[in-house]
């Protein structure tokens, strides 16, 4: 009985919270490392009413009744739950704190944390055995299970443990006529993110067996729970099994979005007024409240500019609101293309929205950056590479000849004599889908042929301005460039802008292939004040409004740079 | 508190009586499969001798609940001569480990030191000492393989020595198998196969009537101390009620059309158990209904109806795409199928990248093959896992792009044909088609603009015959009938995903 009284810090709370609470607790296990109890099995915190949930979670009112009837009254079994729904709707939070309000024992473990399945078995081991990682044990886990049928026994083991402790305890209770604080003969597993299980190394044998783990344990007093953010029909097995009990958590609709938005505001009658305007354009391309808040928040500080205080404590009246909304409508449109700025992509790609950012507003751009700045250093001789690499894999294998041939440069003559309309239309339409199908591969013979060619040519032209100056250097530096190219190459390789493919079965060496895209290429290459377009396969075919704009780019750079290679409109 | 008292046991009563599987297949009419498994154990166990036996039949049958009744009943009458070890295929399904297994259930049982070091071989030969010492004390040995088709992959050697052993006259033991696969027999080497007794008990979902009388027998609450008399009766006569309506039937039967297996059923029955009012203690209709609008979900229209609007034009950019026959469908294809649409939006192409993420998250669409991972998500291969009429009906859910309702509207796709090729026991089809069995041939002469009348021409099928097959199967979009769907002037399409 004094376990319980003692006060205990909450071992689990919810996601967001979880990483603050943690640091402390384990402080705190240090401190005392008092055996675990079955009462660590509960989720901490005071108990919470129902009613505290319902209204801290607006929208899901039929959801949390749904759960709450289907996990039922104390001591009644259950059928396994499936609980899924879009990211960001809510699943975890609201079982843990129905959890909390029920006041029952549960075993949480979620599989991104526990990201194979040895590790997701010992975690439940752990949490069912009340068995403490410190530095007493060598921070070793309960038990060692890497096979399924070792976890089986052990789980069956540990599972008859804590129920016959649970019902000691609750027997105890109805024997001292306790009515408060019972919690209970059932234990219930939940699995969370169960989705990502379908992609670890053994899932084909581990899904069924979670899915039939209730039939398998022949446990009545055992309540299985999967949260799971993709529907039941993705979870395909040729084993079948009963399907679960389906709980489906619908994406929030603009209504609870906007009093979920609305709940952590100091300004709650101007943030309303804010959400009028802007909530609607950006509703209409996500859905999630997680990306909607964070794209909503600078936007609101534009909002309250005008005010004097910030928007902290005026209540707004129409005056305002119309003097506000025309102050904001213009930045409505441009943030609404801004509003995944937080990008989980690869760096490559990040660099590609930023360039694409910076493209979205040309006038801007102009006057306060000075155009294509790279913003990370390379050398330049793998600025060469890249450049060559790119080419190799944008352009088709057979032009390299007509495209490199006589000191580099366009051929010119081949471009007057016209070919026949339907040849040039096959030819469009065959270059557009190259383009759409991305970059294609290339031995490293072509790679180190193209970079030759690109060296040679961009060192020539600086004969006519630069041989005074400096006529030794550029002997040294062509040397210097060829040179420790298969080490700048895996350098590339390592730094992801280079793929390097696996080897093919046919012509027996490897095929490289690069992913960057066509404006951080011609971002280096302006870096260079090398002229990517002459090379580029499309721009030489169509000149479209884009090609041209950059051809005059490149021309007004000619003209501020000196002349460097032969420009195209010559 | 009285009053809430039993409620809430009522409740709790029929919860575990779902989910107890003693209450729901304890069944001792002679041709049950439940006798017949007993008399087949039992009679082996006291004549000692050798037996096999398959339990066959549907996931969801009862077939490890019956067996394990059987198992208790006889451990209750033969306490001293019987051991019992259970396998699962989903656990032991490799050899080393479901010999290991079993010695370490032998000697749990016997009471003898097991060790873990011990190798393939000795757990072996160990396993057929055991077989031959159980035999000399007249005791049998019970194996249960649950899963039984796992254990047939791979050489089969667990197999080969537990029915190889049972054919010398010293060991005393039985062998049931349990497996949802009707073939698993087939499965079987040779060498294992002859060695089978090939007695085989098949499990059937039961009838309606039987389901019925399932329903009844755990929604009625025991007339008895442990209920107030009146609360009991009330309870009875209402479920008597719902369940002798018409309108529950239909939707009974609707329900069990789908999977008419013991368990699925249980599963409605525990949804409907916990939807019961504790404010009236009674199951009412309106509980019923909710309880089978809850249990059967339609996932890729939910997926649908969550999505943006945004979103949504790119899933209809790609059904374009699709009905187009292009070869190519990754993303650059998609914003340039988009900027083609009518009324663009001006969202830049990484707003819509990620959209087109989201959409791979939900997994409305996904990546054709997993090659080529270093490639970047925009040039990668992708297609959709919905259906037209799926996506038609989100789309008409949506209140954002109405637009898009008439250049959608009825198109048929390939899927939709052949499940209902299938459903009409493929008379309409196999009639109406010049070559059998190939639905495409028939939505190509519907690609030609023609009426329902010219295909019944050329086809020489009477037309009340196709409108019966028509009526008797129900179509995925039920509410259009399907001479509309012939009729209509707009051109179907097919789609090339099957």
């Amino acid at each position: 009985m004094d376990d319980d009284k003692t006060p205990r810090l909450p071992r689990r709370m919810t996601r967001s919270s979880a990483s603050s609470s943690a640091s402390s607790s384990n402080i705190v296990a240090a401190v005392n490392p008092k055996p675990l109890t079955i009462n660590d099995l509960l989720v901490g915190g005071h108990l919470i009413s129902l009613d505290d949930i319902i209204s801290s979670f607006p929208g899901r009112n039929s959801q949390i009744l749904e759960i709450v009837r289907l996990l039922g009254p104390l001591n009644s079994p259950m059928l396994p739950l499936f609980v899924y729904g879009g990211s960001s709707t809510g699943k975890t939070s609201i079982i843990l704190q129905l959890f909390r309000h029920l006041n029952r024992p549960i075993v949480y473990s979620s599989c991104r944390t526990c990201y194979n399945q040895s590790i997701l078995f010992e975690s439940i081991l752990n949490q069912l055995l009340l068995h403490r990682k410190n530095a007493s044990n060598g921070y070793s886990n309960a038990k060692r299970c890497e096979r399924l049928s070792d976890f089986v026994n052990f789980l069956r083991e540990a599972l008859t443990k804590v129920i016959n402790n649970l019902k000691e305890k609750s027997e105890k209770l109805i024997s001292n006529k306790v009515t408060q604080g019972k919690i209970g003969n059932m234990i219930y597993l939940v699995f969370d993110n169960f989705q990502l299980v379908r992609e670890w190394d053994k899932s084909s044998t581990i899904l069924p067996l979670l899915f039939n783990l209730y039939d398998l344990l022949k446990m009545p007093e055992v309540g299985l729970i999967f949260i799971s953010s993709t529907s039941p029909d993705t979870f395909y097995s040729n084993m079948g099994y009963v399907e679960p009990i389906p709980v489906y958590f619908p994406d929030y609709t603009e209504g609870d979005i906007r009093q979920i938005l609305l709940r952590n505001q100091v300004n709650k009658k101007l943030y309303s007024s804010f959400l009028d305007v802007a909530l609607k354009s950006f509703y209409g391309i996500t859905k999630q409240v997680g990306d909607l808040s964070a794209a909503l928040k600078p936007l609101y500080e534009k909002y309250c500019e005008p005010l004097s205080d910030k928007g902290k404590g005026v209540a707004p009246n129409e005056n305002m609101k119309q003097r506000l909304l025309s102050h904001i409508k213009p930045y409505i449109a441009s943030s609404l293309n801004e509003i995944f700025k937080v990008s989980s992509l690869s760096s490559t790609e990040v660099d590609t929205h930023k360039e694409e950012k910076r493209k979205g507003n040309p006038r801007r751009l102009e006057k306060s950056e000075e155009p294509g700045s790279l913003d990370f250093h390379m050398s330049t001789s793998a600025k060469y590479l890249l450049i060559s690499a790119f080419l190799a894999s944008r352009n088709p294998a057979t032009l390299d000849a007509s495209l490199f041939d006589s000191k580099g440069g366009c051929d010119n003559r081949k471009r007057k004599r016209k070919p026949s309309e339907k040849a040039q239309e096959r030819k469009e339409t065959l270059e557009q889908e190259i383009l759409m199908k991305g970059p294609g591969t290339f031995p490293l013979e072509r790679l180190l042929a193209i970079f030759q060619c690109l060296v040679s040519v961009a060192e020539e032209p600086s004969d006519d301005e630069e041989q005074i100056s400096d006529g030794l250097g550029v002997e040294v530096g062509n040397g210097g460039l060829m040179s420790d190219v298969h080490l700048q190459l895996s350098s590339l390789c390592n730094a992801n802008f280079i793929f390097k493919g696996r080897s093919c079965p046919i012509e027996g060496s490897n095929r490289y292939r690069t992913t960057i895209s066509e404006d951080l290429a011609l971002k280096v290459a302006r870096s260079l004040k090398f002229p990517l377009s002459k090379y580029l396969y499309r721009i030489l075919q169509e000149e479209t409004a884009h090609g041209l704009s950059i051809q005059k780019t490149l021309k007004f750079m000619g003209l501020k740079h000196g002349r460097i290679g032969k420009s195209p409109v010559e | 508190m009285e009053q809430e008292n039993h409620k809430i046991k009522a409740v709790n009563l029929l919860r575990s009586r779902i989910c107890d599987p003693k209450f729901i297949f304890k069944n001792d009419s002679a041709d049950s499969n439940y006798s017949k498994l007993k008399f087949m154990v039992s009679s082996s166990v006291t004549e000692a001798c050798n037996n096999s036996v398959l339990l066959l039949g549907p996931r969801g049958s009862g077939k490890n609940e019956v067996l394990e009744l059987v198992i208790q009943d006889l451990l209750q009458e033969y306490p001293d001569s019987i051991s019992l070890i259970r396998l699962n295929g989903l656990l032991h399904s490799d050899d080393i480990s479901a010999f290991k297994e079993i010695a370490r259930q032998l000697c749990m049982e016997h009471q003898l030191l097991f060790s873990k070091a011990a190798s393939f071989d000795d757990n072996s030969q160990f396993m057929v000492a055991m077989l031959k010492e159980c035999g000399l004390a007249h005791k049998t040995v019970i194996f249960v393989l649950d899963e039984f088709d796992l254990f047939a992959q791979g050489k089969q050697r667990l197999l080969y020595s537990l029915l190889d052993a049972m054919q010398s006259i010293t060991s005393q033991a039985v062998v049931l198998g349990i497996s949802c696969r009707l073939d698993a027999d087939q499965l079987l080497e040779k060498r294992v196969r002859s060695r089978f007794s090939h007695r085989k008990l098949l499990f059937l979902p039961p009838s309606i009537e039987d389901s019925q009388k399932l329903l009844m027998h755990v929604l009625t609450l025991p007339i008895d101390s442990s209920f107030p008399y009146d609360y009991a009766v009330e309870f009875n006569r209402k479920i008597q009620n719902i369940i002798e309506d018409k309108r529950f039937k239909a939707t009974l039967n609707k329900y069990l059309n789908v999977d008419s297996s013991v368990k699925h059923l249980l599963r409605f029955l525990f949804c409907a158990a916990s939807h019961m009012d504790l404010q009236t203690g009674f199951l009412s209709q309106e509980n019923i209904e909710l309880s089978f609008s809850s249990i059967q979900r339609q996932p890729k229209l939910e997926c649908l109806r969550n999505c943006s609007s945004l979103e949504l034009k790119i899933l209809f950019c790609m059904k374009r795409l699709e009905v187009k026959e292009q070869s190519l469908c990754n993303f650059n294809a998609i914003m340039k199928e988009y900027k083609t649409l009518p009324q663009p939006d001006d969202y830049s192409k990484n707003v819509c990248l990620r959209a087109f993420e989201h959409l791979i998250h939900r997994e409305l669409i996904c990546f054709t093959d997993n090659r080529g991972q270093n490639l970047s998500v925009e040039f990668r291969p992708v297609k959709l896992l919905i259906s037209s009429a799926e996506l038609h009906q989100g789309l008409r859910a949506n209140n954002s792009c109405p637009r898009y309702r008439k250049v959608q509207a009825c198109r048929i796709s390939l899927p939709t044909f052949t499940s209902l090729a299938d459903k009409c026991h493929q008379r309409l089809f196999a009639s109406s088609l010049t070559t059998p069995s190939n639905p495409h041939n028939f939505i190509s002469s519907m690609n030609k603009r023609l009426r329902f009348q010219d295909v019944i021409d050329n086809h020489k099928i009477q037309r009340e015959e196709a409108n019966k097959c028509v009526r008797t199967c129900p179509l995925p979009l039920p509410t259009i009938p399907f001479t509309s769907y012939i009729a209509h002037p707009s051109i179907p399409t097919v789609s090339s995903r099957s």
